[in-house]
């Protein structure tokens, strides 16, 4: 008989806020390494999204904790192979990447364009982390469901992709920028993310087996199935397959920003229903 | 360093009568709680942060027909591979001279990874501090060559303190004893240092099976899948990390769409 930690609503915050700041960095230091001018645009965003959503995960995890100023007993220990000692100090790395990368973002020289890309070429790896580390933690505990999802990290970075991708379009598409085809090509990665985290998905149910039925029936089956896999995925991914209209980039665009609020309602689901399906 | 200290509790003579839960309370100075209804004379259902120590009544259906009460004095198990010791980000748990698991009260910030990392569900979090509670294993009165204040009050001694080797010894001899005398189903848990868990320095003679008592089968360490599950989490990270780079990539090679403003 376990007991269950009590995490609840800031943690869901965190992971899923954690997952996009993490999934808008390492996707903006991808789209500002080996893209071309236009999507310079979409990197901004990106480094735009992650610093501060990294401040709010600060606060979510120190509300958490009751007694803010205990966050800093975290910072007594580095122990590397239990993921929140590790997390606690790869978010505030994160922070350090994605504070800097916003920065420079605010200039347009050249010279700190390449400063931007090398820093972010380092930093995209604490992306990578942040986005992931959060589900590895929840697989290492003595939870049902948590402890038999061998998977939980790697879906949680593909949701922190595709919630990462969708984002920066949501934000592109109400700011108005003129992102000529980087609208497709954000389209074409967000769509990436969003096979590969139902494929995650898939095989973390099937893995889990009996495991599962908290999550996948009672209380958790509509959130799950029509929240999260219908709503938050297999939608957004037909979507993703609407020819635009007379090629008119703007329509494009609103097709993909609609999917994006789809794909982050799911990735919100993801969290909060692995989190209290396992805490039952 | 000092010698490993163990606490067996033999629950063949435990008669429930709860002298260790109160023993417990009153050297710990753990305030009283509201009693709970759980359809048996235990109470409460489970630890607490405020109950270290709790007698469990599970009732069982003897051959003959008969309802019997399966008892046993539970407490946290100060395991050998200890979850909580392990989730502890703070170094507020720590494992001392004596082989327990001790909290570090004045360190712990109330993160929840021990509690969720306990395969027992021992650890406690305390709403009034904001910190966990478990059983100290009366890290002081141990630190005093004095037994713990369960195992001081047992009248019954079914709760046994001492260095774990000799008592490791003697629950084994018991066994025997009650096998000989027909009890079939009388198991050691946790005695194996090779076992789950690396072995328990609380460990138990039941007379059932361990699942009857509420207890894991097969307890194990939580965190032994960390570099399994970090792997897979390397490898989306590379997927999509490919995926992304092929997306984003600019064909042509001269950054044709980056030209056309």
């Amino acid at each position: 008989m376990v007991r269950a930690p009590e995490w609840e609503m800031y943690i869901v915050w965190y992971f899923f806020l954690g997952g996009i700041a993490g999934g808008a960095y390492f996707a903006a230091a991808i789209a500002d390494n080996f893209g071309g001018r236009r999507d310079r645009e979409i990197a901004k965003v990106g480094y735009f999204i992650a610093f501060p959503l990294t401040l709010i995960c600060g606060a979510l995890l120190t509300l958490d904790l009751g007694t803010p100023s205990r966050f800093l007993n975290m910072l007594k220990l580095f122990n590397f192979w239990n993921p929140m000692s590790i997390g606690s100090w790869g978010i505030g790395a994160f922070g350090v990447f994605s504070f800097i990368c916003a920065f420079l973002s605010l200039s347009d020289s050249e010279g700190l364009l390449t400063l931007r890309r090398n820093i972010a070429k380092v930093g995209s790896w604490f992306g990578f982390f942040l986005a992931a580390y959060t589900g590895v933690l929840l697989s290492n505990t003595a939870q049902p469901i948590w402890r038999d999802a061998r998977l939980m990290g790697a879906l949680f970075l593909a949701s922190g992709a595709s919630t990462g991708l969708a984002s920066i379009a949501m934000i592109s598409y109400f700011r108005s920028a003129n992102l000529g085809e980087s609208w497709s090509k954000l389209k074409k990665a967000d769509s990436f993310a969003i096979v590969v985290e139902l494929v995650l998905l898939l095989g973390l149910v099937l893995m889990l087996g009996p495991a599962a039925d908290p999550l996948t029936k009672g209380r958790f089956a509509l959130p799950f199935w029509g929240g999260l896999v219908a709503l938050g995925l297999v939608v957004p991914l037909g979507l993703s397959f609407l020819k635009p209209g007379d090629g008119r980039e703007r329509t494009a665009g609103g097709t993909l920003a609609i999917a994006s609020v789809l794909v982050l309602i799911g990735g919100f689901l993801l969290r909060y229903v692995v989190l209290m399906a396992g805490q039952l | 360093m000092a010698k490993t200290l163990a606490m067996f509790t033999d629950t063949s003579v435990c008669t429930g009568c709860r002298a260790c839960q109160v023993a417990c309370k009153q050297w710990n100075q753990l305030s009283m709680e509201k009693p709970e209804w759980t359809g048996t004379y235990q109470n409460h259902e489970h630890f607490t942060e405020k109950t270290w120590r709790l007698v469990r009544f599970k009732e069982k259906r003897a051959d003959d027909g008969r309802l019997k009460f399966l008892m046993m004095s539970d407490v946290c198990k100060h395991c050998a591979q200890a979850g909580c010791l392990e989730a502890c980000p703070t170094g507020a748990i720590y494992r001392t001279q004596f082989g327990t698991v001790n909290v570090n009260q004045d360190v712990c910030n109330g993160c929840r990874n021990c509690v969720s990392a306990c395969p027992f569900g021992v650890v406690a979090f305390n709403h009034e501090t904001g910190r966990v509670n478990k059983c100290t294993f009366c890290n002081d009165r141990i630190h005093n060559d004095m037994p713990t204040a369960c195992a001081k009050t047992c009248p019954t001694q079914s709760i046994q303190f001492g260095e774990r080797e000799d008592l490791v010894a003697r629950a084994k001899r018991r066994l025997a004893e009650l096998k000989a005398q027909g009890e079939k189903e009388a198991n050691l848990y946790g005695v194996d240092e090779k076992g789950p868990l690396g072995g328990l320095n609380a460990f138990f003679l039941l007379l059932d099976k361990p699942s009857n008592y509420g207890l894991p089968e097969d307890p194990k360490l939580p965190q032994r899948n960390v570099k399994t599950d970090s792997a897979f989490s390397i490898g989306s990270a590379l997927l999509l990390g490919a995926g992304l780079v092929v997306a984003f990539r600019e064909r042509g090679g001269n950054g044709s769409s980056g030209e056309e403003e």
